[in-house]
């Protein structure tokens, strides 16, 4: 079988805590394995070329021209747009954000980049754990599974939290007991109280984790995601 | 190690993807002593364990009445003591996580419901988090699963129609159609549709009856006494062979018929689930 041609990866970073670079900083020796990485750790990187992925770490500041335009620009520029984390793909704690953040200090206003470009697949975690991004890629290139229709189902979906999973869930009676969500949870904010989860709302940072792993809400998404395809209320709007 | 397959679930692949189904039996004479049928999960788990391959076993065990627990079983003794139905969901989170991260625990196999297969699948593959701990799981063995109960209610309901009280229960099984509730002074039959009700809303939800995400889903055969094994990658089809050729089960693979029952049973929940989420899109 003939060598396989890498794909280029371009890794790029809105801005944020820098957990999700750095995190994928420690999975560059295995992702330049399978793929050519373009990352302004590795030098300077060029937007005016086209990448097969893009993977996008970072929320959006909706205030900054600049960052709005690179983004598009990368959109057009890339087959497959990766929201990697909780920030660039659900909003994450940064929603919360009064000023202080880069770009600029006075900039408040923060948003999941899939508000404002079409993105592809969207994983949250606060931030996710390296090996993700390489599992992620071998699944996409298999094309198909349970797993990547979760993550293309969650980029239609700019704000996921634990608040939504008490009301979709738990509060909704859909909620079984497994305890899928309070394993999940970075902050403990889940507790399991009668065998039912219950939120603590000020320990919530809104990654998103628990949303996906709950084997009912991961249902949910699916299923909706794939009415908005059908409806294509989302395709004909140009984003 | 999830296998060069893909994970689908859906109306056309109702049980998922797999390497080969078979129906197996327990050959281990401890196991037969305990009057239960099939018991191939008991008896693989019992290989694994006594060849070192894995030095412990997560699975539920009864705690009080139909309460269940989850249990880090170290012995095959423990294993044994385990085996059997448990009648409520067991909320693996209590504990889980510290019984995993403890040093003398290095591989150890997962034995849960179709939901907790999928949860520890997706941290196996995808983890979403640093202080994710699913590396020590060797093998995910998911049981057939067609619902669980809301013990409370269920158990009220009983006390209501038939004055039996909840700790006077000792155990419930499926006989066919039928479920045999065992309890101190005798034995009640009562038709599996009066208790459908009481299924927890979430699982009918759920189009997962054979957990398509574990390496091997197992649950009795509805042809015959029979456990039926479904392998999902290379790995559990070594794994169930070998347990065979060491004499721990006996093995032949699934006749046609046993495969269309589970199929049906299948699409039947795939079916059900998606009328049931159309209710809450």
């Amino acid at each position: 079988m003939a060598q396989e041609e890498k794909p280029d990866i371009l890794v790029y970073d809105l801005g944020g805590c820098e957990g999700c670079p750095l995190s994928i900083l420690r999975v560059y020796p295995q992702l330049s394995r399978i793929a050519n990485v373009y990352s302004r750790c590795l030098g300077p990187v060029d937007l005016n070329r086209e990448y097969d992925y893009a993977v996008i770490t970072g929320p959006i500041c909706l205030n900054s021209v600049e960052h709005v335009e690179n983004l598009k620009k990368i959109r057009k520029k890339s087959k497959i747009v990766i929201a990697y984390g909780s920030c660039a793909s659900v909003g994450g704690i940064i929603l919360y954000a009064r000023g202080g953040q880069e770009p600029r200090p006075e900039h408040r206003i923060y948003a999941p980049i899939s508000r404002v470009v079409k993105v592809d697949y969207s994983i949250p975690g606060c931030p996710p754990a390296p090996q993700m991004l390489i599992s992620l890629i071998n699944c996409i290139k298999r094309g198909k599974g349970y797993f990547l229709d979760l993550f293309r189902a969650v980029s239609y979906f700019p704000k996921l939290s634990g608040f939504d999973l008490m009301d979709e869930v738990v509060l909704n009676g859909l909620c079984v007991g497994c305890g899928a969500c309070i394993l999940s949870c970075p902050t403990n904010a889940l507790q399991m109280i009668e065998n039912r989860p219950d939120l603590i709302p000020e320990k919530c940072i809104r990654c998103g984790t628990c949303t996906v792993r709950c084997p009912r809400f991961s249902q949910l998404l699916i299923r909706r995601s794939k009415l908005f395809e059908k409806s294509r209320l989302l395709t004909s709007f140009e984003r | 190690m999830a296998g060069v397959q893909p994970i689908v679930l859906d109306v056309e692949h109702p049980i998922g993807t797999y390497v080969n189904i078979y129906e197996a039996r327990a050959l281990d004479p401890r196991i037969a002593s305990m009057r239960r049928k099939g018991g191939a999960v008991t008896a693989i788990l019992l290989y694994l364990l006594e060849k070192g391959i894995i030095d412990s076993v997560i699975v539920a065990r009864k705690k009080k009445g139909l309460k269940g627990e989850a249990f880090l079983a170290k012995t095959p003794e423990e294993v044994l003591q385990a085996a059997g139905s448990k009648w409520s969901i067991v909320p693996y989170t209590l504990g889980l996580k510290e019984k995993l991260l403890s040093p003398d625990v290095r591989k150890t196999a997962f034995v849960g419901l179709p939901c907790q297969a999928q949860f520890l699948r997706q941290m196996k593959m995808f983890p979403l988090m640093e202080s994710d701990f699913s590396r020590k799981i060797y093998l995910i063995i998911s049981l057939f699963c067609m619902g669980t109960f809301a013990v409370e209610s269920f158990l009220n309901y009983m006390h209501r129609s038939y004055r039996l009280q909840p700790e006077d229960i000792v155990n419930i099984e499926v006989v066919k159609d039928k479920l045999l509730i065992i309890h101190r002074s005798g034995e009640l039959e009562i038709d599996i549709s009066e208790a459908l009700p009481y299924l927890q809303h979430g699982c009918l939800t759920c189009p997962d009856y054979t957990g398509v995400f574990a390496d091997i889903s197992a649950g009795r055969s509805p042809e015959s006494d029979y456990t039926v094994l479904i392998t999902r990658n290379k790995l559990a089809d070594k794994i169930v062979k070998d347990a065979a050729g060491e004499g721990y089960i006996e093995l032949h693979e699934a006749s046609v018929k046993t495969m269309d029952a589970i199929l049906e049973k299948g699409r039947e929940k795939v079916f059900r689930s998606y009328k049931y989420l159309s209710a809450v899109l």
